[in-house]
C-alpha cells in the first residue's frame, strides 16, 4: 500500500458520507484517481448495477440513499482484488462492508434479501453454537426462503459422499461468544 | 516444530478429506499440530459483511485461545479462515485501541503478535523444495495440474504478505517438486464465487465455470485447491455447469495435501480421494499413481 497523504480541499466539497467514511474508517475517497483499475479487475463487475469506480463516485457525490440500496453491496464477493490494484490504496471492500452494514441496520431497500438472510442465519448459528453446522444452516436457509428444494441436487451429492453431518461439535464456552453479539444489538438500537 | 492448528468449521463436514490429509502431511513433515482449544467460527463471510467489529471480535477470541494454549503461531488450511484471522491480527497491530476495547469485553489477555499462516504458506516457508523432493517416493510424473490459489490466499497483499497476489508461484513450485507439471493459466488467483455457493448459486456457477474453462484450455487434467469453499464449488457444482461447446465437465479438483500424500507414498484409501465428487481414479491410474 502506498503512503497516505493529505489532500487540501475546501470542507464544503466533501459529502457527508465521504466524511463519515474518512472519520470512521480512515479512508479518504478524495484520493481516488478514477483510473478504473478496480472495475477492470473486479470479479463480478459485469453483474453489478454500479461498478466499484462508480460507487466511489457516488460516495463523493453524497448519494447516500442510492448507496444503501445498491445491488452491488450484496453481490460483491469481497475477493479483495480492487484494493490490491488501487494505485491510491483505497480499501473498497472495507467501504462495501461499511455500507452493507448500514443498509442492513437501516433495513433499507435491499435487493438481495436472500443473501442478507443467509448471513443472518449464519450469525445466529455462531451466536448459539460458536461454530456453524453447514447442514443445519442449509435447512434453515431453505425454510427461510420458502424453497425446500433449493440446492437439492447439490445437497444430494454431498449427502451421498457422507459430507452432510447433522451433529457437529460446538464451542463449549459459549458464554464468551455471546457478549460479542450484544454489541451488535446495541448498535441496532442506535440506528 | 510446534504450531497451533485452526481447522475451521468445514473440517467436520464438507472438507473431511482436507482436514484428514492436512494432519497427515503435517505429521509426515514432523510439524506438531495442536488444535486451538475451544475455537469458534471465524465468521467468514457473514460477520464482516454485516458487522466489521463482530468479525474482529470473533477472531480476537480465536487468537487469544492460541496464546492461551502457549503458542505464538497458528496455521489453518482454509483460505477464508486464514483471511479473517490474519485481518484481525493485522488490525490489532494497527489499531490497538480497538483491540483493548474488545479484549476487555472478552475478558481475555491481548493476543499480540500471533503469527497467522495458511498451511500452504507454512509448508513452502519452512521446507525447501529440495527437502520436499527428497521425501517424494512416487513422483507425479506427467500429471498436468492447474494450481488454483483463489482470492483470499494472497489478497490483500498488505495483509496476507504471502506470495505474489497477481501471479502466485508457491503452489506451482511445490507441484513441480512433487514431479507434476503445473500448467500456465490466467485464472489461478481469480475468485470462484464459492462464498455464494448456497445463497446465490448463479454467481458461483458463472465464476466457477470461467475457472474450469481456463484450466481446461491450458491443458490441465486436474485443478489443485487450497481452500474448502473453492474445492466444494469447483468440484461439487461441476455437474450443474454446461461447457460452451456441449458435453460435460469432468475435471477432478483435489486438495494439494492429497497430492502431496500421493507423492509421499500414501495409499488411495488413506488420502480419502473417494470423498471427492469428481472421481480422480481414472486420471491417477493413467499415470500409474495408484
Amino acid at each position: 500500500m502506498i503512503e497516505t497523504y493529505a489532500i487540501r480541499r475546501p470542507e464544503a466539497q466533501e459529502s457527508p458520507i465521504a466524511r463519515q467514511i474518512r472519520e470512521d474508517l480512515g479512508i479518504d475517497v478524495a484520493r481516488c484517481l478514477e483510473c478504473g483499475k478496480c472495475t477492470g479487475g473486479c470479479s463480478y463487475a459485469a453483474g453489478f448495477d454500479y461498478t466499484p469506480r462508480k460507487i466511489i463516485q457516488l460516495v463523493k457525490l453524497g448519494e447516500f440513499d442510492k448507496l444503501l440500496s445498491l445491488d452491488a453491496l450484496w453481490t460483491c464477493l469481497s475477493c479483495q482484488l480492487c484494493v490490491d490494484r488501487c494505485p491510491s490504496g483505497i480499501n473498497i471492500p472495507r467501504i462495501m462492508d461499511y455500507l452493507r452494514a448500514r443498509a442492513h441496520r437501516a433495513n433499507s431497500n435491499i435487493t438481495h434479501k436472500n443473501i442478507e438472510k443467509f448471513y443472518e442465519i449464519m450469525l445466529s448459528d455462531i451466536k448459539n453454537r460458536g461454530r456453524i453446522s453447514e447442514t443445519i444452516m442449509m435447512i434453515k436457509y431453505n425454510l427461510a426462503i420458502k424453497n425446500l428444494f433449493a440446492n437439492a441436487s447439490f445437497g444430494k451429492k454431498l449427502f451421498l459422499k457422507g459430507k452432510l453431518k447433522f451433529f457437529s461439535p460446538r464451542t463449549h464456552n459459549i458464554k464468551t461468544i455471546q457478549p460479542l453479539f450484544r454489541r451488535l444489538s446495541e448498535k441496532d438500537g442506535q440506528a | 516444530m510446534n504450531v497451533a492448528f485452526y481447522p475451521g468449521c468445514s473440517h467436520h463436514g464438507l472438507a473431511q478429506e482436507y482436514d484428514h490429509t492436512s494432519r497427515l502431511i503435517c505429521s509426515h513433515l514432523a510439524v506438531n499440530l495442536t488444535e486451538v482449544e475451544d475455537w469458534n467460527c471465524c465468521g467468514a463471510t457473514a460477520a464482516h459483511s454485516l458487522d466489521h467489529d463482530l468479525s474482529l471480535a470473533l477472531n480476537v477470541r480465536n487468537l487469544a485461545q492460541v496464546k492461551r494454549g502457549g503458542h505464538d503461531s497458528v496455521v489453518t488450511p482454509c483460505s477464508g479462515c486464514f483471511s479473517r484471522l490474519k485481518t484481525a491480527a493485522h488490525e490489532i497491530r494497527h489499531d490497538p485501541d480497538r483491540l483493548a476495547e474488545i479484549s476487555r469485553k472478552l475478558e481475555c489477555p491481548l493476543p499480540e503478535n500471533v503469527e497467522v499462516r495458511h498451511l500452504l504458506q507454512l509448508i513452502v516457508e519452512e521446507y525447501s523444495l529440495d527437502r520436499i523432493r527428497a521425501l517424494v517416493k512416487k513422483p507425479l510424473c506427467g500429471l498436468k495440474a492447474a494450481a488454483y490459489y483463489g482470492c483470499l490466499l494472497t489478497r490483500p497483499a498488505a495483509v496476507t504478505r504471502f506470495d505474489d497476489p497477481e501471479q502466485p508461484r508457491s503452489m506451482d513450485n511445490l507441484l513441480q517438486a512433487l514431479g507434476a507439471e503445473p500448467v500456465t493459466w490466467s485464472y489461478k488467483a481469480e475468485c470462484c464465487g464459492g462464498g455464494f455457493n448456497a445463497s446465490e448459486p448463479v454467481i458461483a456457477l458463472e465464476l466457477g465455470q470461467a475457472i474450469l474453462d481456463s484450466a481446461k484450455n491450458a491443458g490441465a487434467e486436474a485443478i489443485i485447491a487450497a481452500c474448502p469453499l473453492c474445492q466444494m464449488n469447483l468440484d461439487g457444482r461441476q455437474g450443474e455447469m454446461t461447457p460452451p461447446f456441449g458435453g460435460k465437465y469432468d475435471i477432478p479438483v483435489v486438495y494439494f495435501t492429497q497430492l502431496m500424500g500421493l507423492a509421499f507414498g500414501y495409499a488411495w484409501r488413506e488420502l480419502r480421494f473417494k470423498k471427492l465428487i469428481v472421481n480422480p481414479r481414472k486420471l491417477l491410474e493413467k499415470y500409474c499413481l495408484l
